[in-house]
This record gives C-alpha cells, sequence and structure tokens, in this order.
C-alpha cells in the first residue's frame, strides 16, 4: 500500500542543499525529512522577522509552528515563479498571516475565524521591492529616517509586509482608518524628501 | 534574485539580535526575503531550532488518513467518527473472514445439492448478527474499559460500531444472494434481510440487560431453535419463515423493536 502510494505522488529527489521548490514538492507527497530541511533553513530567519513584530516569544513560535503545520498541508499550492526557486517570500506570507491570526486569537477569542484566504506570495519582485532592496544606500533611506515610528510602522506593514490594511490594522493595534491616514501621510513625507 | 550587494556580519547580528534600527530593519527584512545566502549566514539559536522542529514533528508524524477514513469524511461524517468506522474492522477481521467462508460455502452448497440454497437461507440471517454481537463489549475490544469512561462510550458507540459492521455484512450477503441460483425476482434476493434486521434489533434491545456478545448468543439460539422446531412439527416446514406473511411480522417485529431502542435512547 505504502509502496503503491509512493510510486503514484513520485517523490523528487531531495538533499540538504536542493532548491525550495524540490522541497517543497517532496513535502507535498508526505515526506517530513524535506520539511526538516526548509525549517532548517527557513524557521531562524522568519523567527527573527516575526520578532521585530510581535514581542510575545509563546505566540511568535506558536505561529511559526501553524506556519510549517500549513506548508506540510498545503505545500502543494506551492507555485514556484519561472527562474525563481526561492520560496522566501511564500513562507513569509505565511508566516505574517499565521502571526495575525495568532494575536487575533488572543485579542478576541470569541470572534469567529474567517476562513484563511489562499496564500499568495506578495510583492512580484516589484519596483517597490526594487527600491526597498537598496533602503540603506538611496536617498529613500534617508527619508525614511525622517519619518515617525509610526508612520514608517505603517508603511512597513503594508508596503514591505504586503498586508491589506485590515491585517496591518490588526498588527499594529489600530484601527483601520489610522492604518490608511498615516499610509497616506507617510507617502506625502516621502514624495517630499525624495522630491526636494 | 541576484543582488550586487549582502549584509555585513554586523548588519546580520543587529538585526538577528533585535538591535537594528528600524530603517535598517526595514532594508534587511526586504534584502533577506530574496537573498538565500545572507538567510544561512543569520545566526540561529540551534537549542531553539531542536525544539522547535521536535514539536512539529509530533504532529507531522500522525499517521496520514487512509482512504476509507477519508471517504466517510467527505460524505460528511465528523473526523472521529470516521476514524471510528474505519478502525472498527479491525476488531472484527476474523468474523469478516468467517462470514466470506460461511457465505462461500452455503453457495457451493445450494449450487451443489438440491434444496442446497435452504442453508443460505438459514444462515444468511445469522451473520449480521453475530458480528454486531462481536463488535462492542468487554472481552471484544481490546480497549473497552479504556472506552468505557469516554464521552463517546454507550449508545453512540454502540450503534457506530452497529453501523460499521452491518455495511459490510449487509453487502456481502446481498452480493451472495445474487449468486445463488434461480434468483429471478427481488423477493428471492433479499427475504432474508428483514429477519436479518429484527434479530439484529432484538440483540440491541436485549442488550440493555445483559452483555452485547451475550444477548447476541440467546437471539442466535432462538433462530436455530425455531429452525429446528418448524422443521420437525408436523405440517410445518422452515421455509414458512420467508412467506410474505412471514416479512410483515418480521417487519412489525422489526418496527416494535427499532421504537423499543429508540425510547430507551431518548430516555436513557
Amino acid at each position: 500500500m505504502k509502496l503503491l502510494r509512493r510510486a503514484r505522488r513520485r517523490v523528487p529527489v531531495y538533499g540538504p542543499d536542493s532548491t525550495d521548490t524540490v522541497l517543497l514538492s517532496s513535502v507535498a507527497a508526505g515526506e517530513t525529512d524535506a520539511l526538516e530541511i526548509l525549517h532548517r533553513r527557513h524557521a531562524p530567519w522568519l523567527r527573527a522577522r516575526l520578532r521585530y513584530r510581535c514581542s510575545d516569544h509563546d505566540q511568535l513560535d506558536a505561529a511559526l509552528q501553524e506556519t510549517f503545520l500549513a506548508v506540510w498541508r498545503s505545500a502543494g499550492s506551492y507555485t514556484p515563479r519561472p527562474g525563481d526557486d526561492d520560496a522566501g517570500a511564500w513562507l513569509w506570507t505565511i508566516a505574517i498571516r499565521q502571526l495575525i491570526s495568532q494575536l487575533r486569537k488572543r485579542s478576541n477569542r470569541w470572534i469567529a475565524e474567517s476562513e484563511p484566504e489562499p496564500y499568495e506570495t506578495v510583492g512580484d519582485a516589484s519596483a517597490e521591492d526594487t527600491v526597498l532592496l537598496n533602503i540603506e544606500h538611496g536617498p529613500l533611506g534617508a527619508a525614511l529616517h525622517g519619518l515617525s515610528p509610526e508612520l514608517r510602522s505603517a508603511i512597513q506593514a503594508t508596503v514591505l509586509d504586503g498586508l491589506t490594511v485590515r491585517e496591518a490594522a490588526e498588527i499594529l493595534q489600530i484601527p483601520e482608518g489610522t492604518v490608511k491616514t498615516r499610509v497616506m501621510r507617510a507617502k506625502a513625507r516621502l514624495r517630499e524628501a525624495l522630491t526636494t | 534574485m541576484s543582488t550586487s550587494w549582502h549584509l555585513t556580519h554586523d548588519q546580520l547580528h543587529q538585526y538577528a539580535n533585535h538591535t537594528a534600527d528600524g530603517v535598517t530593519a526595514m532594508s534587511a527584512e526586504a534584502h533577506l526575503t530574496r537573498c538565500a545566502r545572507c538567510r544561512s549566514l543569520l545566526p540561529a539559536d540551534e537549542a531553539w531550532l531542536d525544539r522547535s522542529w521536535s514539536d512539529l514533528r509530533d504532529v507531522v508524524d500522525q499517521p496520514r488518513r487512509g482512504p476509507v477514513e477519508r471517504l466517510l469524511t467527505a460524505i460528511g461524517l465528523r473526523e472521529s467518527t470516521a476514524k471510528l468506522l474505519a478502525a472498527t474492522p479491525q476488531l472484527y477481521r476474523a468474523w469478516l473472514t468467517a462470514t466470506v467462508l460461511v457465505l462461500v460455502m452455503a453457495l457451493t452448497v445450494a449450487h451443489e445439492l438440491p434444496r442446497g440454497s435452504l442453508l443460505f437461507a438459514f444462515t444468511a440471517p445469522v451473520v449480521p448478527l453475530i458480528g454486531v454481537a462481536l463488535a462492542y463489549g468487554r472481552g471484544v475490544d481490546p480497549a473497552h474499559s479504556l472506552a468505557s469512561v469516554t464521552p463517546l462510550a454507550g449508545y453512540r458507540l454502540l450503534f457506530t460500531r452497529t453501523a460499521a459492521v452491518l455495511v459490510p455484512a449487509l453487502t456481502l450477503c446481498t452480493a451472495a444472494a445474487f449468486l445463488m441460483p434461480s434468483v429471478s425476482t427481488l423477493r428471492e434476493a433479499v427475504f432474508w434481510l428483514l429477519p436479518a434486521l429484527a434479530m439484529v434489533a432484538g440483540c440491541l434491545a436485549l442488550s440493555r440487560w445483559m452483555p452485547l456478545s451475550l444477548a447476541g448468543g440467546v437471539v442466535g439460539a432462538a433462530w436455530v431453535l425455531a429452525l429446528v422446531l418448524f422443521s420437525l412439527a408436523d405440517g410445518l416446514d422452515p421455509s414458512l419463515l420467508f412467506t410474505p406473511t412471514a416479512q410483515v411480522s418480521w417487519a412489525t417485529v422489526l418496527g416494535l423493536l427499532a421504537g423499543a431502542i429508540l425510547l430507551r435512547v431518548r430516555t436513557a
């Protein structure tokens, strides 16, 4: 029975040096070892990044746990962009959504969990990304330095993390309207700083 | 994506230790999302990593659900019920084998001997009964004393197990009935069904006062006794047990017993 199932799903050959795409298709075929390699490769930086958004270690670890469980369950839905074998952006999308649902559980347990949206990679190497990759070195760095922390975190959640206004409101724990006005104000400030 | 620059050692450590300022952190994050090289250089907490993986493995290593279980879930059963139903045949695998053997034997006899189909007529109604009698209770289920203290125990477990037995038993018997020689009408194929169901219901009703396996024995013995009496008595024939008039009484008995069981469940 097990042999049959294996033959049907066709597990690709994988090792610690395989690309994310190969590992994810092995995970989709039920290989726990492939998941372990992915976990070892991605959990540290995901955790470091989540730490900038949540100071509660328990919630953070729970979110990471859920992230990799979601990977285990829905690895088959991962579609790599052509020529890009890196699943970092996809994993981050899952991780930040899991963190938000963790925070939601904590703050209002009586609200029924909404259906999770399908995981899609955010920020398809857009213009924003290319600019952000050089934040430190370009004029944007100086402009961002000039922003107040509130405005910067609003920009971070909506642009860098690719969250919707509603999700940004949840993770920053401010009303949606406030997120919108902050993003607008931050963009105006940035435009001002970059054009003058 | 290949980039022309990479994060420095200091930047990586500042970022990992949560000491990077806001803008550097944003820059590092934008870079890390795409750069596998810098990600692998990020200092990692090995102890945490191992702990996190072992927690994860506990969940991931759970057995995947079998096809039967998935099918049952797909038709709308709850996951726990599906697991229970799929696990039950493990308990009565011996009974299932025996059933197949008995039915094959009854079929052979029916095809080889004159009036041989009577053997099938007398065994078919008892097959589901024996299965049900062996599906629940102390001495049958190795986990019975564990299961009896769970909220699932009692009627729900009893009925779930019964259903898990009845479906294969009735399927097997129907299949065998259609393989009998000279089956021309529907009545000749399902004449055993009402007696079988009535006896199962009788067994479940009796289980109020005695263990289920004993109840099954009592009902089975009554059936054999009836057969013997009908063959010995003058002017009577065991096949009278399956005449249309008899079927009506079987249906009445089944209805009464089902009512009694339902009433008992409601008031329990």
